[in-house]
């Protein structure tokens, strides 16, 4: 494990104000992440692990403390500096896979490309070489409905995959799937992470944590307990 | 802003138009309306000018001529009708006392008159005599053959110079020289053809003969017949001066009296401008006011779909933005579309202003003056105002799409 850590977060909190009340989503939360870690932030609906996740995917930011990503600070970044982190630095994958609905497989991996200005011959090339990665070479032309569920989530991946992010955030991934299926997408996690990727998961299921190396539970917005995974579901991948 | 996501917004543009053809359609109604008026405006405005332009070279900026009736009209038609005619001593006498002019010529007109080839009759033609020094005036310019002479002029021959329709009509294979045609039942040689003239305000030119003024006076008489002058100024700055001389001229010749108004009218392109400018403003002004008319319908139109296609993608916005698109890249992407749907329209009105205008140039034969089709350089402008019109109504949807928060925007459901 290297020394810098890639996430450091100290005494972050995220208020709301609601109604003239506010609303703790975060309570100072201090963590850091390391490369090659693979994470799972677990907690029941409502904990903030979802507004956690916001955060250090710099989609929203702390109301206050400090985020520091690879030794940048997040709360000084523009909106457009934010943009370009999560452009080159991040890969979402989402419950609902949020593919568009009227693009291929292919124009969908592209996406990321486009916004970081990636010419259209290799846009072309990376797309399908991250989609064949993921398992799914046969199925570039095809749209999100002419694909499975299990299909889409790993079309998802492979967008996140195609931009060589730093980190990938996988929100409740195999929420949408059936068991087996579910079971394949974290195989293929757990297959990005011995590949060297740092992968942080968000899911409120016992199992799926278990895929991931080191345990973080969220309850009301605080660290309930952070330690490393024991019951080592990761381990019966490697068998 | 970078070259990748130009691509992308051209294409996410087309999608949409694509999966809402008829939304799109009805949407761009207002300006498809627009951008006809705006297409057949400046097409009308272009027939005008060019038209106005081959008027003043054929009659020449420094020229005018002295009537009996003003070409304006405006003036009291009573009192114009009472005016006595300008008779041919008056003009001969005005020709040999002027000094500032550097030509004067007197010119008699017979409208209507009727020429004959071997059995058949033309009529509808315009007959004018004329001096052979009218062969120095734009009006007198050969395109084959030659003006008659001073000799024949002299001596009252009985030679013809023919229009460009009346030449092209009568003798289609295209040499009219040498050739007999018969006026008033006395047979002319033709010697020569005017230039193709052909536009709206001047078009009988084509249509007419001309032929030496003693022989047309011996054919038509004179009797009733009121002549008109014309005076070549020789260049545009010495108008005031032989305007001047002119009309003290004329008042002296026919007796007009301290204080009185002429009982003549001396004519000038100028005055061809004038009304052109007239009709340009009203043109300009009916159709500037029809086509802001339809263009803030059109506008409407556009943002309230802009704004249904930003609702709509919501959820795209918060994915687009999650994958690194910036406010920009988002506000861009809906500016292109807006901008296409009107562009879109634009090619409707263009192909509908096509057709129009083909219609309209062949079935009326008064609008013949107008080109056929569009003006090339209307196309660039309907272009580029359709894209305007597009970004402006689509500013306000594409800045509400660019400022979204995507957190809010990934959670929307449609």
């Amino acid at each position: 494990m290297n020394d810098n850590p890639l996430i450091h977060i100290q005494n972050i909190s995220k208020v709301y104000e609601m109604g003239g009340e506010q609303v703790f989503a975060l309570r100072d939360i201090s963590l850091d992440i390391y490369p090659n870690e693979y994470v799972a932030l677990m907690g029941p609906s409502g904990s903030g692990k979802s507004t956690l996740m916001n955060v250090l995917g710099c989609l929203d930011t702390p109301s206050t403390g400090i985020y520091t990503f690879k030794g940048l600070d997040v709360n000084e970044m523009s909106d457009n500096d934010l943009a370009e982190i999560r452009n080159r630095e991040i890969g979402f994958v989402f419950q609902t896979f949020n593919l568009l609905p009227r693009a291929t497989a292919v124009k969908n991996i592209e996406l990321p490309l486009i916004y970081s200005g990636v010419s259209s011959s290799e846009r072309k090339s990376r797309a399908i070489k991250v989609l064949q990665d993921v398992g799914l070479g046969e199925r570039l032309t095809h749209k999100p409905n002419e694909l499975s569920g299990g299909q889409r989530q790993r079309v998802a991946v492979a967008r996140a995959l195609v931009t060589n992010p730093s980190i990938i955030l996988a929100d409740e991934p195999t929420g949408n799937l059936d068991t087996k299926t579910g079971i394949e997408i974290m195989k293929l996690f757990r297959d990005l992470w011995l590949k060297g990727n740092t992968v942080i998961l968000v899911t409120h299921e016992e199992d799926v944590a278990r895929y991931a190396q080191r345990i973080i539970r969220i309850r009301d917005g605080k660290v309930e307990s952070d330690e490393k995974n024991t019951v080592s579901q990761y381990s019966q991948g490697t068998e | 802003m970078k070259i990748s996501e130009l691509g992308e917004a051209a294409r996410i543009a087309i999608e949409g138009l694509q999966a809402n053809k008829l939304r799109s359609f009805l949407t761009t109604l207002g300006v498809v309306i627009g951008i006809t008026f705006v297409i057949l405006m400046g097409w009308f405005l272009n027939g005008l000018d060019a038209a106005l332009e081959s008027t003043v070279n054929l009659l020449g900026t420094d020229v005018m001529y002295v009537d009996k009736w003003s070409w304006s009209g405006g003036q009291n038609w009573r009192k114009t009708m009472a005016r006595k005619d300008i008779t041919y001593q008056q003009a001969l006498e005005f020709c040999k006392k002027i000094n500032t002019a550097e030509l004067s010529l007197p010119e008699a007109r017979k409208w209507g008159g009727t020429i004959q080839v071997k059995n058949k009759n033309i009529t509808g033609i315009s007959i004018i005599g004329v001096p052979f020094s009218y062969a120095n005036l734009p009006a007198g310019t050969i395109s084959y053959g030659r003006f008659f002479s001073q000799f024949e002029d002299q001596y009252s021959t009985n030679s013809a110079v023919l229009g460009w329709n009346v030449a092209s009509t009568l003798f289609p294979d295209g040499d009219a020289i040498g050739r007999n045609i018969k006026i008033g039942g006395r047979s002319f040689e033709v010697v020569g053809v005017i230039i193709k003239r052909g536009n709206m305000m001047m078009d009988f030119v084509d249509n007419q003969v001309i032929i030496p003024i003693s022989t047309f006076f011996g054919i038509y008489g004179s009797i009733g017949r009121s002549v008109s002058i014309a005076v070549k100024a020789g260049k545009a700055e010495l108008m005031d001066e032989v305007r001047s001389e002119t009309t003290g001229l004329m008042r002296g010749i026919r007796n007009v009296a301290p204080g009185e108004e002429d009982d003549f009218s001396i004519n000038e392109t100028q005055t061809f401008r004038d009304e052109v400018q007239t009709l340009r403003l009203s043109t300009w002004g009916i159709g500037i006011g029809l086509t802001l008319l339809s263009f803030t319908v059109g506008i409407i139109g556009i943002m309230n779909i802009m704004f249904v296609s930003v609702t709509e993608r919501t959820k795209e916005i918060g994915i687009r933005k999650s994958l690194g698109a910036k406010s920009s890249s988002i506000l861009f992407q809906f500016l292109v579309e807006a901008a296409s749907l009107c562009f879109v329209g634009a090619l409707i009105a263009f192909v509908f202003c096509s057709a129009l205008i083909f219609v309209i140039v062949q079935f009326i034969p008064q609008a013949d003056f107008l080109t056929p089709y569009v003006p090339p350089q209307l196309l660039l402008i309907a272009a580029l105002v359709s894209i305007f019109v597009g970004i402006l109504a689509g500013m306000i949807p594409a800045i509400r799409a660019s400022k979204m928060d995507p957190v809010e925007a990934l959670r929307y459901e449609s």
